[in-house]
């Protein structure tokens, strides 16, 4: 078989000469020779660049966003957790699924990468991911995987969370937000944080206090929290980018684990499925079972 | 700058009696933007409206709060006031000290006092945050649909004309008339529906401001008050019903017979029919299930196997007037209404759930209806009562009510009203038509709440000597020629067994078919047994929660024909006060989105229960949500799922809720 990078050069050069792409976004070789970095390909030249492996952490749907209001078609390298992330964006007619040619890839992983220097261990999302497929692509690359061998123990961190007192949970969340420095690179990294202007900016009303400490920080990650819910796809990327190691994937994969548990709704499986702040069900239960 | 003044109400004693009124003024002339604090006896007398106009325009102020009763009481009054003062109306906040406060907490004055200028700040805080708002006129269409000719859509319709406005009436049967038309005579006066009904349907058809559409149904109904869009579908009835001239040539003559559904399955119609003799318009229509021409037409391009049926086309030869159209097509028409009233109607309860009764299968085990076509001298019978099973007159008739009514079990557990009624007439009508006949009623009670109602049923029992026996049958079966009705005599405490000719089963009012579906296409609500919801039991009893959408008759509850002409007519009048105006004016405390901050998500079009929220694409190419305003109820969903917060309530808004809360934490 072709290597992965060939398929996705051809492809992407395949559409980059159409005329009627603006962009293919995938990954190229960082300059560290190891990892990779996001490439947007505007040209058939630069399409030779693309390449694919386990260093291929971005998840690149973020950057669909920008394309919103464009013309022209846009193609993308997904992975499955970002295919999931374009399908929420259809879903919230943030983009034109006939304007999109998604090439997607069949993971084998994602390695961490630390303060610069890769690992050789899998990422947290890999470990809990339940979907090793992408669910939308108009080509798939890879080796397409029949079962998911995280799937199990997707949510066993947040279980042991919750089997903890709410004080040891205010506990642990306290000591986690007092760190942060509201650099909101969790929310520039995030592919549903794409409003014009995000609360935290808002002067008027002041939803949250700008004084960098402990009560405001919980406010805004409450709020982001709360916000994400049943729209999270649980790519965590903002846990990989926080600079303080915040665990925010704990935040947003529990309010999945409750979205699935109550309404048997997962974000981004299917763009077609409404959402449940969108519906009510008789026989819905309500609250969080507690 | 806001010039906020605070205007506290004693309401007599109401307030002044809890409230501590100096203290509240006290507090008042200390808040933000506070200019002036007064107080009045009742600030909504004549005296009260005067003295708030003139501290408005002696203080210049721009902003009012006043400490009074709920707003739902006054709040229309003030904003006169406002008008009258020069400031716009929505510069007004009314903090609600009565019902709220001085009410509820008559027995700690003090901590009322604090509440009341709790109540007070509040709305100071929100007051300096209110913007002008300006409702909006938008024209209406003095055009009404009907949907539903029974008698009360028939009244609706009737009225509405005469009022001098255009009217769509709208049937989904060939006929006009409903189950009136079904009925032979009615209580409490036994006058023969015919009668009373037949020149109202002849009305309708000659009216020059009604436009008859029958055997067509509602698909689609989009808009808002003033302005509907409706689909009309008009189905085909393969005759031309300009060239027709009702001879009836056809159906005497068509070959082809079938179970007749306005005779309730007693005897046969042709396959070209019209219901009844009087049927409005007296045009046929073809019965595209059971005509033989049809059939054969779709055989033969498949020319699926089995027998080859017959190419009749008897009344095309016959027809005088070349009125058959075989490619005659369903037509769908698309106009535009101010107004809709909905008057569906009702069917009855299907008794052949019911194995205690034979479960449909005994064939002298009768509904009431039933009943009804037997008495009609144009019914199936001409007039006679005879038992289905054999052709000869019942002597012995058990009369059985409730059934399908006040029954939990079979998820009936309201009362069907007019049972009660129609089943004594019932026994006067089986006494008149043959003297010898004995009519027995098993009963639960006896019903009959309405003018001369409770006369009329003592008189089935003392004149005509029905006999009433309280409880609830347990068995019906077959024995030789005669019915054996087994039950029980709740009053003397034993069990009955009854040898009858003949059982009667007073079966009980449902939702129509489709009432729910239509219900939906509106927008309207229903109840569980999906009856049509009015917006107020008491007060609203044709209004519903969709402005300029009524709703009359047995589509809402059980009634009797007394109260569904009363309600035709009741649903006609608030039509025409609708069409009195020129323009309509909507309420700009409604939804509204900010373009710059909405990011086209459109979680709010898909939560919005009223439809009001469409999209538009700004000259960027961006799509955005917009809301209509003449739709939208102001229920808050919408703010509450958008992120953004892009769309607000008008009125309503963050800024304001959130400078209310701030001012509690101060
Ligand atoms: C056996 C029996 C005896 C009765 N005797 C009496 C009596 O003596 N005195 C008395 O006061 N009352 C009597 N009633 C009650 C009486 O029948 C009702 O009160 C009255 O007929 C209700 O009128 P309506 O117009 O509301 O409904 P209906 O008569 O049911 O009329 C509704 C009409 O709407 C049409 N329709 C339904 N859905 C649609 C749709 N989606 N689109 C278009 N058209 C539609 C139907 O075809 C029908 O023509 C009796 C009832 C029964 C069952
Ligand atoms: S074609 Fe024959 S069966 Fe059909 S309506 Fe005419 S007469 Fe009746
Ligand atoms: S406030 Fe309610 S009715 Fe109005 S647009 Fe929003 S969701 Fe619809």
């Amino acid at each position: 078989m072709e290597s992965l990078d060939k398929q996705i050069r051809d492809k992407a050069r395949e559409l980059l000469t159409s005329g009627a792409f603006a962009c293919v976004m995938g990954y190229e070789r960082a300059t560290d020779g190891k990892t990779a970095r996001p490439l947007f390909a505007y040209t058939p030249e630069e399409a030779e660049r693309f390449v694919f492996d386990q260093y291929c952490t971005h998840n690149l749907a973020r950057y669909l966003i920008n394309w919103r209001d464009n013309k022209k078609s846009v193609g993308i390298v997904a992975k499955p957790c970002d295919t999931r992330a374009i399908n929420l964006l259809i879903n919230e007619k943030q983009i034109d699924r006939s304007k999109l040619y998604v090439i997607g890839v069949a993971c084998q992983g994602i390695m961490e990468v630390g303060w610069g220097a890769p690992t050789e261990k899998l990422e947290l999302r890999c470990n809990t991911c339940s979907e090793p497929n992408p669910v939308l692509h108009d080509l798939l690359v890879g080796e397409f995987k029949s079962e998911s061998p995280a799937a199990a123990k997707a949510y066993a961190d947040v279980a042991a969370i919750e089997g903890k007192s709410a004080e040891e949970r205010d506990g642990f969340w306290q000591e986690h937000f007092s760190r942060c420095i509201r650099c909101y690179a969790c929310r520039q990294s995030c592919v549903g944080c794409y409003c014009q202007e995000c609360f935290v900016d808002e002067l008027d009303p002041l939803w949250v206090g700008i004084k960098v400490a402990p009560a405001e920080n919980t406010v805004w990650h409450t709020i982001r929290a709360f916000h994400l819910a049943g729209r999270c796809i649980s790519c965590n990327e903002c846990e990989r980018v926080c600079p303080v190691d915040i665990p925010l994937s704990l935040l947003n994969r529990k309010l999945e684990k409750d979205g699935l548990e109550l309404f048997q709704f997962q974000a981004g499986m299917d763009a077609s499925v409404t959402p449940p702040f969108a519906t009510f069900k008789k026989g819905e239960k309500l609250g969080t079972g507690d | 700058m806001a010039r906020i003044g605070v205007f506290v109400c004693h309401c007599g004693t109401n307030i002044a009696g809890v409230v501590s009124i100096p203290a509240v003024l006290e507090a008042a002339k200390k808040m933000p933007g506070v200019v002036v604090a007064a107080d009045d006896k009742y600030s909504c007398s004549d005296p009260g409206q005067a003295h708030i106009r003139a501290v408005i325009e002696q203080n210049k102020l721009n902003r009012v709060v006043i400490g009074s009763c709920s707003p739902r009481m006054h709040e229309f009054t003030f904003r006169k006031v406002m008008v009258k003062a020069g400031l716009n109306p929505y510069f007004l906040e009314v903090a609600n000290i009565r019902e709220q406060v001085s009410w509820v907490h008559s027995n700690d004055k003090e901590k009322a006092t604090a509440k009341a200028i709790d109540h007070v700040m509040i709305a100071v805080a929100k007051v300096a945050r209110d913007e002008a708002l300006f409702p909006k006129r938008v024209p209406l269409t003095k055009r009404a649909l009907v949907i539903g000719a029974g008698i009360t859509g028939i009244q609706a319709a009737l009225d509405i004309a005469s009022a001098g406005h255009p009217v769509t009436l709208v049937e989904r049967e060939a006929s006009i008339g409903g189950h009136m038309a079904q009925l032979d005579k009615t209580f409490p006066t036994l006058d023969c529906s015919a009668c009373i009904l037949t020149p109202k349907m002849v009305e309708v058809a000659q009216h020059p401001n009604i436009t008859l559409l029958t055997y067509s149904e509602v698909r689609q109904v989009s808009g808002f008050v003033g302005n509907f869009d409706v689909e009309i579908v008009k189905k085909a009835r393969k005759v031309d019903s300009k060239k027709c001239t009702g001879c009836g040539v056809c159906w005497l003559k068509c070959p082809e017979k079938v179970p007749a559904e306005f005779n309730e399955g007693l005897g046969t119609r042709e396959a070209i029919y019209v219901p009844f003799p009087q049927a409005v318009p007296l045009v046929p229509r073809v019965d595209l299930e059971n005509c033989r021409y049809i059939k054969y037409l779709e055989y033969m391009p498949g020319k699926t196997p089995g027998k080859r049926p017959m190419q009749c086309r008897i009344c095309e030869k016959l027809c005088p007037v070349q009125a058959l159209d075989w490619e005659q097509q369903d037509e769908v028409v698309k106009e535009k209404f101010g107004a809709i009233v909905v008057a569906t109607g009702y069917k009855t309860f299907d008794p052949s759930v019911c194995g205690e009764y034979g479960g449909g299968k005994l064939p002298d085990v009768i509904s009431g209806l039933q009943l009804e076509r037997m008495f009609n001298s144009s019914g199936p019978t001409g007039g006679e009562v005879l038992r289905p099973s054999d052709g000869t007159h019942p002597k012995t008739v058990v009369l059985v009510s409730c059934v399908g009514s006040r029954d939990e079990q079979r998820g009936r557990p309201y009362c069907s009203k007019i049972c009660c009624m129609y089943t004594a007439k019932q026994t006067i009508l089986l006494k008149e038509h043959d003297p010898e006949v004995q009519c027995y009623v098993f009963y639960i009670d006896i019903r009959t709440g309405g003018k001369d109602y409770e006369e009329f049923a003592r008189r089935a029992q003392e004149e005509y000597g029905a006999l009433y026996l309280r409880g609830r049958i347990s068995r019906i079966y077959e024995d030789g020629k005669q019915l054996v009705v087994l039950g029980e005599d709740s009053l003397m405490g034993r069990p009955v067994e009854i040898r009858a000719d003949m059982v009667v089963l007073a079966t009980g009012v449902e939702a129509n078919e489709g009432a729910a579906e239509l219900a939906q296409t509106m927008k309207l609500s229903h109840d569980v047994y999906d009856f049509l919801t009015e917006a107020h039991p008491k007060l609203k009893p044709v209004e519903t929660q969709t402005d300029g959408i009524l709703v009359a008759g047995a589509c809402v509850g059980p009634k009797d024909i007394p109260e569904c002409v009363a309600q035709g007519g009741a649903a006609a009048a608030k039509v025409s006060a609708l069409f009195s105006q020129e323009m309509l004016t909507s309420d700009p405390m409604v939804a509204s989105v900010d373009n710059a901050r909405c990011i086209g998500c459109l979680l709010c079009v898909q939560v919005c229960p009223y439809k009001a929220i469409d999209t538009q694409v700004l000259r960027n190419g961006r799509t955005v949500a917009v809301v209509n305003e003449s739709l939208c109820r102001a229920c808050g969903l919408c703010p509450a799922v958008c992120r953004p917060k892009a769309v607000n309530l008008r009125g309503f808004t963050n800024q304001q809720l959130l400078a209310e809360v701030n001012a509690l934490w101060q």
